[in-house]
């Protein structure tokens, strides 16, 4: 078998050569846009990050760290990492606890259940600019659906909720256009999003769980679904769990298309919704602060690159809490 | 039993909230600017006929015009000719909200161009991905050489890079070769796919040795074994990763807000909606509803015709 097993077994020096040169060859133009489109903007963020370059000049100056000193002096800046991670913090767990509890029902149902899989995956096919409009429409403080729907609440026994009474005595929250709804509701938009995602990531990780694994449970007295939640599918689920924990948080960190189409300046009311996507693109883009979006950029790649290294090492230590 | 009972009252809970935005963008592409506003009409709205003013506007006759249709009116003043011209207009001008919305849809903004638009970068994208990383998959999954494993080690590092992150630096970067506002520049960031290559690598690695060898005794060369033996083993996977590659760029927004800021003629789908929400006055919700709608449907009947697939492909960065 020697002779058909070349790629193991080089049988002369010349062909191992040739397979070599070949193999570059091949590999070659990925390398080139790899270096071109990924690496080469990692280096040029990095270099301009300590400028005061802007596009269309023909030079620039030397700044040293001074646009990162703002990033961690200036109100604004600290207003986009406290909606940066307000975001995160909220949604990822959200979307991951909601996108498991979703997984388990639909699977404990059998073949109803793929009903629901299929319209909760909705959300992640749909283009999300679109159905942040259709959100925008639905929040409208007047002529809104939901400010319409919660208007019938008044009058009826609901009013009791201190939140309805207090709504249908000086109106409803103006959702998007107030400071203390605004990142709420951006939340809510990306977990409603993002959840039927994690849902079936779970789902393709619960048909891995072995039937036996229940079975010895029980043997072992467990008895009431709770119990053999907590002692087989959730260390089973464990690798599932670390990967769908990291893609959220990249994800979320990540948001734009929303904060763009609802408030196309300025990051929402009172900066409140100011997320580092959007600063960069604000910064960086539009306002031609090349310097300052460059830094944000930097961060940017740093806080991604250690979610997804850290998920890399739990993943190689073989999660099984 | 009950217990299922409450299974479903929750699982239909969230289908409720699920599913609202998109009943009431559908339903809003259906209804006339007077029920939207007042909140009426259920679903399909009532589909009274309603006069569109800016087409009738449009028609309101000029002195020349007057003059010319005289004929048609023998006897009558020019006032009466014009509201006669005018009451035609109405007629004509009037149409169920449902028309109105679509119609408006293709006619305020080009958006067949977007569609069209969205196709073409979307196809580019994909060609070009598969052009590139397939040969790289197979040289790094089939053939020995030196400084292979640093190549994959370069890979597994670039996996780490998302590309919308790095978006400053390539658009300036773009800029300064003149490549802004072009079809290049929304296609060539995502012309490599890092992650493409790893998944088609860690697909190669599956194949037998055998078949390759048998190819290489024929005579087959390597750059020919890529693309007549591997390429159609591959075609499950690729079918996944197409899946994967069409939905992010379809439904992309940030990176094409970000290169493409002049003319219309270059926005994809997503912008052209966002341009429509720009100038919209309130009595344009239909019409952008129905634009929206139609820039979703397409992946969302694609979904629903071959689910199985679609959420293989959506998950299959689950595989990292």
């Amino acid at each position: 078998m020697a002779v058909i097993d070349s790629t193991a077994i080089p049988r002369k020096p010349t062909q191992v050569n040739r397979q070599a040169r070949t193999a570059w060859g091949l590999a070659t133009p990925a390398l080139a846009l790899m270096f071109l489109i990924l690496l080469v903007p990692v280096v040029v963020a990095a270099v301009l990050s300590f400028t005061n370059y802007s596009l269309g000049n023909s030079g620039f100056d030397w700044v040293g760290f001074k646009n990162y000193g703002r990033l961690f002096t200036r109100s604004t800046y600290e207003k986009m990492f406290i909606a940066t991670f307000s975001y995160v913090v909220v949604v990822v767990p959200v979307s991951v606890a909601l996108g498991l509890g979703a997984a388990l029902l639909v699977n404990s149902l059998g073949r109803f259940g793929d009903v629901y899989k299929t319209i909760y995956f909705l959300p992640v096919m749909a283009t999300l600019l679109a159905m942040a409009i259709v959100w925008e429409f639905m929040l409208h403080p007047t002529i809104g659906v939901i400010n319409q729907t919660l208007e019938m609440a008044c009058g009826t026994v609901l009013e009791v909720i201190p939140f309805v009474a207090k709504g249908c005595a000086d109106g409803f929250p103006l959702w998007l256009g107030d400071k203390d709804y605004a990142i709420w509701v951006l939340c809510f938009i990306g977990i409603w999003q993002g959840f039927g995602f994690n849902m079936v990531l779970y789902l393709a990780g619960l048909t891995a769980v072995h039937r036996e694994l229940y079975h010895a449970a029980e043997m072992d007295g467990a008895k009431s679904a709770w119990e053999w939640f907590r002692l087989v599918t959730w260390p089973a689920l464990g690798p599932t769990t670390v990967f769908v924990v990291t893609i959220s948080c990249i994800r979320a960190f990540q948001v734009f298309d929303t904060v763009e189409a609802f408030w196309p300046q300025g990051g929402g009311p009172n900066k409140s919704t100011y997320v580092m996507m959007f600063a960069i693109f604000e910064k960086g883009v539009q306002q031609n602060l090349i310097g300052i979006g460059s830094a944000i950029t930097m961060l940017f790649l740093v806080f991604v690159m250690f979610l997804t290294l850290i998920q890399r090492w739990l993943v190689e230590r073989k999660v099984h809490y | 039993m009950t217990r299922d009972i409450w299974k479903h009252l929750i699982l239909i809970l969230g289908v409720i909230i699920v599913l609202a935005p998109f009943y009431m963008m559908l339903s809003y592409s259906f209804k006339s600017p007077g029920e939207i506003d007042r909140g009426v009409g259920g679903f399909f709205g009532r589909q009274a006929m309603m006069v569109d003013e800016r087409c009738v506007k449009l028609r309101d006759p000029n002195r020349d015009e007057i003059a010319a249709a005289a004929p048609q009116y023998p006897g009558k003043t020019d006032s009466e000719i014009r509201e006669a011209i005018m009451a035609q207009a109405e007629v004509d001008c009037s149409m169920r909200p449902v028309v109105f919305n679509y119609s408006k849809a293709f006619i305020e903004a080009p958006l067949l161009r977007y569609l069209l638009n969205g196709v073409i970068v979307t196809a580019s994208i994909f060609f070009i991905q598969v052009l590139v990383a397939l040969p790289a998959a197979y040289a790094l999954a089939k053939l020995k050489f030196w400084g292979r494993e640093a190549v994959f080690g370069l890979v597994l590092f670039c996996l780490l890079i998302p590309v919308h992150a790095i978006a400053l630096p390539l658009y300036i970067m773009l800029a300064k070769v003149g490549l802004t506002n072009t079809y290049a520049a929304l296609v060539v960031p995502w012309t490599i796919s890092v992650f493409g290559i790893f998944l088609m690598r860690q697909f190669f690695m599956t194949v037998p040795d055998d078949l390759i060898d048998a190819a290489r005794m024929d005579g087959m060369t390597e750059f020919a074994i890529v693309w007549r033996v591997m390429l159609p083993t591959a075609v499950p996977a690729l079918l996944a990763f197409a899946i994967f590659s069409i939905v992010a760029h379809w439904n992309d927004y940030f990176w094409p807000r970000i290169v493409v800021t002049g003319s219309r003629d270059l926005f994809t789908p997503p912008l052209g909606l966002r341009e429509f929400k720009g100038d919209a006055d309130g009595s344009f919700f239909g019409p952008m509803m129905a634009t929206a709608t139609i820039i979703v449907t397409p992946l969302i009947v694609a979904f629903l015709v071959a689910q199985r697939r679609f959420i293989e492909g959506i998950t299959l960065s689950g595989m990292k």
